[in-house]
This record gives C-alpha cells, sequence and structure tokens, in this order.
C-alpha cells in the first residue's frame, strides 16, 4: 500500500475550512486528494480510510482491539468461507435483505462485478485477483461483458463460488480489501471518484469536490443489525477538506479548529504535541502513535558486488546505526530487527529484544566489527551507489545511510531519483541498482503479504520488486509450502522461523516499523473512540464527541 | 565603448570625472585614458558599489576557505552525519540531533558553530562548501552564458540573413519558456538520466549539469542584445573602412567588432553571476539543481524548510548568505554599468 507520509506542506492558501463546532459533524484534513474514491482503484491510506466506512466486501477486520484487531470477521458474507479442494475453493453466501447506501438490493453476482472492474480498470491490486480460475485470461481478452469462470454467483440463494487456481492460504485476506467491497452491477468500467458508486458502509459518499473537500453522511440503509459486528456511525458527517499544508493542519487541530488530520504531526510540532497531548502531557490526552505493519529496510542486491559477499551483507547489518535512522523520522521509526513487523504472525520479538544477529537494534554499531568484516572480504573502498526517492524523508535517509557505508569502509554516493520513477528505476535489472531505500506497509496481515518481496520466483527483468534479488532455495521452498497452508495459526512458528533465516541470511538491511499518530481536537472522545485498526489505521465510524 | 567614444575619452572630453589637478592643468597637455582606465576611475567614486565588492570578494574568500574551516575547526566534512553524537555545551553534553530529529542549534563555537541540520551536518561547513558550489556554478554558468551568447549575437549581427534566422528562431524558442519553468524541466529531466553527447558523458549528479542549465537558459538575455549592437557596428565607418582594406570577416568580428561589445560584456558579467547564482539556488530547493548529497544554499534552504519554525537557523543562514552575494554583485554590477558607460540601461529581465 502507498503511503504519503508529507512531511510538510508548502501552501498555506487554503484553509481546512468549516473548522469544528456543530454537534453532528466533524471536519478532518488530508495533505492530498486520495489517489481515487473508488473501492476498485484507491490504494493509498488517503483512500482506504473513507473507503474503509462506506464500502463492504464479503469479509472485514473485528472491530475489536488488541490481537483480535487483526482477525477477519464476515462482512457481507453470512459466515466465514468454507474451503475446500485442498484450499483452492472458497464458498460464501451473502448476507439476506442487504442494500446500497441508494437502496438497490445487494446480489450475489455484485461481487463479480466488482472483480471485473478491478481487472478492467488495471487496478494496482490486480495481482491479488489473478489466482482466480478464468481471471487471467479474462484479463488478456479484454471483454469486460465476458464471464469469469472462477467466480460463480447465484442471485438467488446469494451463494458465491470462488475457485482458484491454485491454493492460497492469504486469499481470505484478499476478500476483505476494499478492492473485493460489492458495487451495484451496473456500475461502469471506470474510474468513479468524481461520483462514487453507492456502497453498503456505516457512511456514505455524498458530495466530492476534486482536490478541496469530500463528505460523507451516515448511510440510512445501514443500522447495527446489517451486518453485526459492525456499528452505525456515531458522528452524522465527516467532512474531509484538503489542505496541503500539514503544519497548518497541526496548528489547527491544536486550536481545536479541525478534528483530526490524517498526516503525522508536522515534525517542527511534534514536540509540542507530545509535551501538551502526549500519553504524558500537560494536557487532556489526544495524541498517541502506534506502530503499523510497515517495514522500513534497504535491500543489498545479492547479484552485484559487493553485496553478493553474504559477509559484506552482514558487516552492513552490524554496522547500520538504526537509532540515528530513526531520528530522521522525528521519533517515528522504531528501530527493529524483524523483516516481519509487530502484530503481524511470524513476528519474532526475539530479534528486537537482543536476539538479532546483527545487535541490539536500539543500541549503537558495532562499527569497527563492520569495518574489519569490509576489510576481510576485499571490499574497503568498493563504490556503492546508493539509491533513494526524493519523497521527505528518504532524501535524508539514504544520505546517512551512505554515510554509514561510507565509515564501515565502502565507498559510497547516495543517488535520488524523481519518486515517480524511483521503483521503476531500481526494478530495472539493468540499472544495476546495488543498494537503497525501501519500505513496506502491509495490504493485510499475513507474512505472505511481506515475503512475496524476498520470493525467488517474484524476480523479473522489469519492474522486480524483489531488490534485493533473494532466491534462495530454501525460502522459496517454505513459501510454495505456507502459501498452501490454509490455517494461519498452525503455521505461525513456520513463518517466524522463516523471517529469522531471513533474517540470519542478511539478505536485507531492515532497520525499523514506521508508527503513525491519531491527534484529534478536544471535541472527539479520544479515550474511547480512537481505536486503530492496523490495516486501515482510524476508522471515522467508530468515532464519538464528547458528552457536552 | 564604441571607437568614436573611446576617441572621445582620450580627448578628455568625459572632464566630470577628472581630478582638480588635471583640470587646472593645460588641457593639452592632459594625459590620455584608455576606456579601462576611465572606467577604474569612475567605479573608484562609487563607494557603494566598491563596497559591495568588497563583501562579494570577502564572501568568495570565505567560500574558498571551507576546506581550512572543516579540517582545521569544525573537524568534519559536510557529508558526514552526525545522528547519534553529542556536543558540549556550557559542559554539558548535548545531542547533534534529538530524538524527535530537532537538530541543536548555533553553538558559536568550532563544532556546529551555526549548528547542524536533520542529518546533524555542521551548517557552517555545509554554508561554506555549499557556497563554493553555488559560486562555481554561478561564475561558470555566467562564463558559458558569455561564450555561447557572445558567439551567437556575433554570427547573427555581423552575417545577418539565414544565420540570423536560425539563431533568432533558436533564441525565441528558449526565450519563449519562463525561466524557472525551462530550468526545472532540463534540470529533472538530466539529473535523473545525465548527459551522454558523444564522447562526452556527465553524471546526474555532477554540478556541471545545473551549469549547463543556467548557462543555456541565459543565452539568448545575452546573444540578443549583442546581435543588436554587431548589428548597428557593422554598418559603421570603421567596418567599411576594415572592409575596404581586405580585411576578412573573421579578422574584422575579432579585431574590430569584438573591442566594441566587449564593454557589455563586462556589465553583463557580475549581473549574469548573480542571477545564475539565484537560478541554481532556486533550482536546488525544487530538487532541479544541486543533487545531494552536494550542498548549495537552494538544498540547504529546502532541507530546512520542515523545521523552520523550531530550527529557523536551518532557512535562515544559507538565505542570508545568498541574500549578501546577490545583493553584493547586483550593487557591483550596477556600478561597473555606470562606470562603462552611464547612459546605458543593460538589464536581465525575465
Amino acid at each position: 500500500m502507498a503511503i504519503g507520509l508529507a512531511s510538510c506542506g508548502s501552501g498555506e492558501s487554503s484553509g481546512s475550512g468549516g473548522g469544528s463546532g456543530d454537534a453532528s459533524s466533524v471536519t478532518i484534513a488530508q495533505a492530498s486528494q486520495p489517489d481515487f474514491l473508488d473501492p476498485a482503484l484507491s490504494y493509498t491510506i488517503h483512500g482506504w480510510e473513507p473507503m474503509w466506512t462506506t464500502y463492504m466486501p464479503l469479509l472485514t477486520y473485528k472491530r475489536e482491539e488488541g490481537e483480535a484487531r487483526s482477525e477477519l470477521m464476515p462482512g457481507l458474507a453470512e459466515a466465514m468461507p468454507e474451503v475446500s479442494d485442498g484450499g483452492a475453493t472458497y464458498e460464501l453466501t451473502l448476507r439476506k435483505g442487504l442494500k446500497y447506501s441508494n437502496g438497490t438490493p445487494v446480489k450475489a453476482g455484485d461481487f463479480e462485478h466488482a472483480i471485473k472492474r478491478v481487472l478492467n480498470l488495471e487496478s494496482g491490486a490486480t495481482p491479488y485477483y489473478l489466482v482466480i480460475e478464468g481471471a487471467e485470461k479474462y484479463l488478456a481478452d479484454g471483454n469486460a461483458d465476458a464471464d469469469i469462470p472462477g467466480i460463480v454467483t447465484d442471485d438467488k440463494t446469494g451463494e458465491i463460488t470462488i475457485n482458484l487456481t491454485e491454493p492460497e492460504s492469504a486469499f481470505p485476506f484478499v476478500l476483505a480489501m476494499n478492492f473485493s467491497a460489492l458495487v451495484p452491477g451496473d456500475s461502469p468500467f471506470e474510474n468513479m471518484s468524481k461520483e462514487p458508486a453507492p456502497g453498503v458502509g456505516p457512511y456514505m459518499f455524498t458530495k466530492v469536490v476534486p482536490n478541496r473537500e469530500f463528505v460523507l453522511e451516515t448511510n440510512p440503509n445501514f443500522d447495527e443489525n446489517t451486518v453485526p459486528g459492525v456499528p452505525v456511525a456515531n458522528i452524522g458527517t465527516v467532512k474531509t477538506v484538503i489542505n496541503p499544508s500539514v503544519s497548518r493542519q497541526t496548528q489547527e487541530v491544536i486550536d481545536n479548529k479541525l478534528d483530526f488530520m490524517q498526516e503525522p504531526v508536522a515534525p517542527d510540532f511534534i514536540s509540542e504535541v507530545l509535551e501538551r497531548f502526549g500519553p504524558e502531557g500537560t494536557e487532556e490526552q489526544r495524541y498517541k502513535e502506534f506502530t503499523t505493519l510497515s517495514m522500513y529496510y534497504f535491500f543489498l542486491n545479492s547479484r552485484i558486488p559487493p553485496f553478493d559477499d553474504p559477509k559484506v551483507r552482514e558487516a552492513v547489518n552490524i554496522g547500520l546505526d538504526k537509532p540515528a535512522l530513526a531520528r530522521l523520522f522525528a521519533g517515528t521509526l522504531e528501530p527493529g530487527c524483524s523483516f516481519l513487523p509487530p502484530d503481524m504472525p511470524g513476528y519474532s520479538e526475539s530479534l528486537d529484544s537482543g536476539e538479532c544477529p546483527w545487535g541490539d537494534p536500539h543500541g549503537a554499531p558495532h562499527l569497527a566489527k563492520a569495518q574489519q568484516m569490509i576489510k576481510e572480504a576485499g571490499a574497503e573502498g568498493a563504490k556503492v551507489t546508493v539509491w533513494g526517492d526524493n519523497v521527505d524523508p528518504t532524501p535524508k535517509v539514504t544520505q546517512a545511510y551512505a554515510d554509514q557505508l561510507n565509515q564501515m569502509g565502502l565507498d559510497a554516493e547516495p543517488k535520488i531519483v524523481d519518486g515517480g520513477v524511483y521503483f521503476q528505476t531500481i526494478g530495472n535489472e539493468s540499472t544495476g541498482a546495488q543498494t537503497g531505500f525501501l519500505n513496506w506497509f502491509g495490504d493485510f496481515p499475513h507474512p505472505s503479504n511481506f515475503f512475496f518481496l524476498v520470493n525467488g520466483e517474484s524476480i523479473q527483468p522489469t519492474n522486480n520488486q524483489n531488490m534485493s534479488n533473494v532466491d534462495d532455495p530454501h525460502i522459496n521452498k517454505e513459501l510454495k509450502a505456507l502459501g498452501r497452508e490454509p490455517d494461519l495459526d498452525a503455521v505461525t512458528d513456520r513463518w517466524e522461523a522463516l523471517n529469522e533465516y531471513l533474517i540470519d541470511k542478511a539478505y536485507l538491511a531492515p532497520y525499523g516499523y514506521r508508527k503513525l499518530s491519531t491527534f484529534v481536537s478536544d471535541r472527539i472522545d479520544f479515550e474511547n473512540c480512537t481505536q486503530i485498526n492496523p490495516v486501515i489505521y482510524n476508522d471515522y465510524s467508530r468515532w464519538c464527541l464528547k458528552d457536552k | 565603448m564604441d571607437a568614436d567614444r573611446e576617441e572621445a575619452g582620450a580627448a578628455g572630453t568625459e572632464f566630470t570625472l577628472d581630478s582638480s589637478e588635471e583640470l587646472a592643468g593645460d588641457p593639452a597637455e592632459r594625459p590620455g585614458l584608455g576606456p579601462w582606465r576611465l572606467t577604474w576611475r569612475r567605479l573608484r567614486r562609487d563607494k557603494v558599489a566598491l563596497a559591495a565588492g568588497v563583501v562579494f570578494l570577502l564572501l568568495v574568500g570565505a567560500c574558498l576557505a571551507a576546506p581550512l574551516w572543516a579540517d582545521e575547526i569544525a573537524g568534519t566534512t559536510p557529508e558526514e552525519n552526525h545522528l547519534s553524537d553529542k556536543v558540549l555545551i556550557d559542559g554539558r553534553e548535548t545531542e547533534v540531533v534529538d530524538l524527535r530529529g530537532k537538530p541543536i542549534g548555533p553553538t558559536w563555537s568550532d563544532h556546529f558553530f551555526l549548528g547542524a541540520d536533520s542529518n546533524g551536518r555542521d551548517i557552517m561547513v555545509r554554508l561554506l562548501y555549499g557556497g563554493r558550489n553555488s559560486l562555481m556554478i554561478g561564475l561558470a554558468a555566467a562564463f558559458g552564458t558569455i561564450a555561447a551568447g557572445l558567439i551567437l549575437g556575433l554570427l547573427a549581427g555581423y552575417y545577418r540573413g539565414r544565420a540570423d534566422s536560425v539563431i533568432r528562431w533558436l533564441l525565441d524558442v528558449i526565450w519563449a519558456f519562463p525561466v524557472v519553468l525551462l530550468g526545472v524541466a532540463l534540470g529533472t529531466v538530466l539529473a535523473l538520466g545525465g548527459l551522454e553527447l558523444g564522447p562526452i558523458t556527465i553524471a546526474g549528479d555532477s554540478l556541471a549539469i545545473p551549469t549547463l542549465v543556467i548557462a543555456i537558459i541565459y543565452v539568448p538575455y545575452l546573444a540578443r542584445p549583442v546581435r543588436g549592437q554587431v548589428l548597428a557596428l557593422r554598418e559603421r565607418e570603421f567596418v567599411e573602412a576594415a572592409r575596404a582594406q581586405g580585411m576578412g570577416s573573421l579578422r574584422i568580428v575579432f579585431r574590430e567588432i569584438l573591442p566594441n561589445v566587449a564593454s557589455t560584456l563586462v556589465v553583463f558579467l557580475p549581473l549574469l553571476v548573480a542571477n545564475a547564482i539565484l537560478l541554481e539556488a532556486g533550482l536546488s530547493f525544487l530538487g532541479a539543481g544541486v543533487q545531494p548529497p552536494n550542498p548549495s544554499w537552494g538544498t540547504m534552504i529546502a532541507e530546512g524548510v520542515e523545521r523552520i519554525v523550531t530550527a529557523p537557523h536551518l532557512t535562515i543562514v544559507p538565505g542570508a548568505m545568498l541574500v549578501a552575494t546577490v545583493l553584493s554583485l547586483n550593487i557591483f554590477g550596477e556600478g561597473v554599468r555606470d562606470a562603462l558607460d552611464p547612459r546605458s540601461k543593460v538589464r536581465i529581465e525575465h
């Protein structure tokens, strides 16, 4: 998932508008217009937060706290899917009497239509659905009205059967993504961001003015019985204004002129906000940070010198000053050593609590040892280009990393390229990218959503996502086997072992997990109504205002 | 200054610039002064311009001494990060960058004299090295503009006809784009892929890229006035006389016309340098100029913007240096222009 973390906006011209005051409404801000306001297309957190409350897939996440919030529950489906054929067939039944926000009845066939829209619109999520039987052919043929043979629906009974080409243990999580959310069967095969399609959820879109604002209002066709476990919205209207200045957003939340800011607090204000509104602040708490399902790392291309030498890769991991890098994120990066982040099944807590083979991620690096290893590997003075994009704070991180490599004994130079072409550039084999900045925010809490980044079978000459070019037979074999295991709980220890194996091999250099924040005005009941979902983050429908 | 006015100057008709002793003497015995000596005499009387020139020279001297400051005083390099380091301030250990990423302010001591940036790099060291880069780019770009603009202006103005049409068309194309827009477009493209022209290869992060971009952008601003001047000069009697004597075109251009446009170039030089430095800062601020980790005043300002409230020194210090440099160059340039030809009104306007 793409995360737009604007650290500081430049424009101070556009007001956040509205401000707070209306008892049944809140005004919140985002720094930029969401990529899309269409469940088939939206692939950023700016879009996912509103999608989460307006479009319901067949499965969804439990609206609970703790570990349960990462667990799935039935959404528009009556129950969790029946899995057969060794994990290749999923059978679900649609709840009875469901209606979209415009009053149109929800039909089982709408699910196939939603998936067709994902494929037809070339959504970023397309790869997740190509495992459905016939999906690849449907995509290749380009006939929007054609059938996807792997999806069989019955509008009368509400039954939905999905046949996969091979077992895919993460598929239930795919069914819980907004891309799988049902929209009316007559929704056009086009981007509907300007006039979002009706959906099933606590809220519905009532107004969209691109690059200025969009408004969510409670959905009259959604009540507490529509989807048991999904509460109705507490606040009547959520107005989102687009304000590119994060500094201004922060100031307005401090002043209670704005009820919530989607972006992290501007670095300039973070100390003040923590001192006043943090957990140990001088005023009533309305700011908190939470660790996301994310991982920040440097790829180490194991096919190109000097990182084709395991000793050099190990030296980099040993010499990396992770707490120093965390300072570049204004404290919003939790130093870590694990590839899988906290809250992810398979996460190895021991790696972050003193058992990391490369040293305590919270402690000082073993620079002398790293220098010695680089020397022993004969890589001293080896030329290294460190790649990074120009989206803050990446340039700073890239420069700091290059400086650390130089201290280890390499001859590193940072190379910053435009964010719009960064991944294509480093993912192209002919570029020969040796090392550089990468991060990954999980699309769902399943380890496979991270491990595809190191799957040897996914290496390709262009648009490669396995930037380290990890092609380890043990990892490949385990990924294949674990991908067929339908019960994640039963194989969590194997994922954990694989996570530790990957770290031990030093195929990449992880250095932390990103923390995001919730900062609200004093109108919102911070203590009781600001729950976080690890994938979607802020759930507007569960917010409530303080009793006056 | 053209030949006629050179003669007039030599005859002493510019009496307002002569000293009282000279004026008191016999005009017939008054020594003749060349145009450059006259210019110097006029410039000497413009104290403000001279002061500005001195300020500029001091800035250049400081920037040239960057390695001295870095090695002998600060003990660091412009690229070295000190994210986890601590410094002693009033006997107390202070983090160069705190856990929330706030860098230390000016210590007014040898280490971090003007504070640190978000990466824990010494601002003073980066400021001086950044100044070197900015000045180097400004000077190189200005000379590049002068070389290209002069050649194109001479060719178009002297040969006229088809050469003039093609060159004018080329200049109009460049002129048609707003300076910053063209700079950002060229700078971004070249920074990404570098430049390969036959055997010449320039890496995208080389300082030569912004130098080249800026030099190209300002060519029309020089070539057009030069062309106009050459068009007028080629019809003058001394050129006709040279032609009548059987001089070839190249010889006429270099021996007769070029010396007469030299004063224009001298006037343009400081103004071009100032504009080039300013444009470099703008492009670097927008990410299309000097590429990290190379420091420049523009990149330093860009890096400091997000901390403008809690660490204003990150933007104020390079900004002040930029203002001082550009202002001093502009004032000095105006002085030179007035000294060379008090009637002229050369401006670089865009």
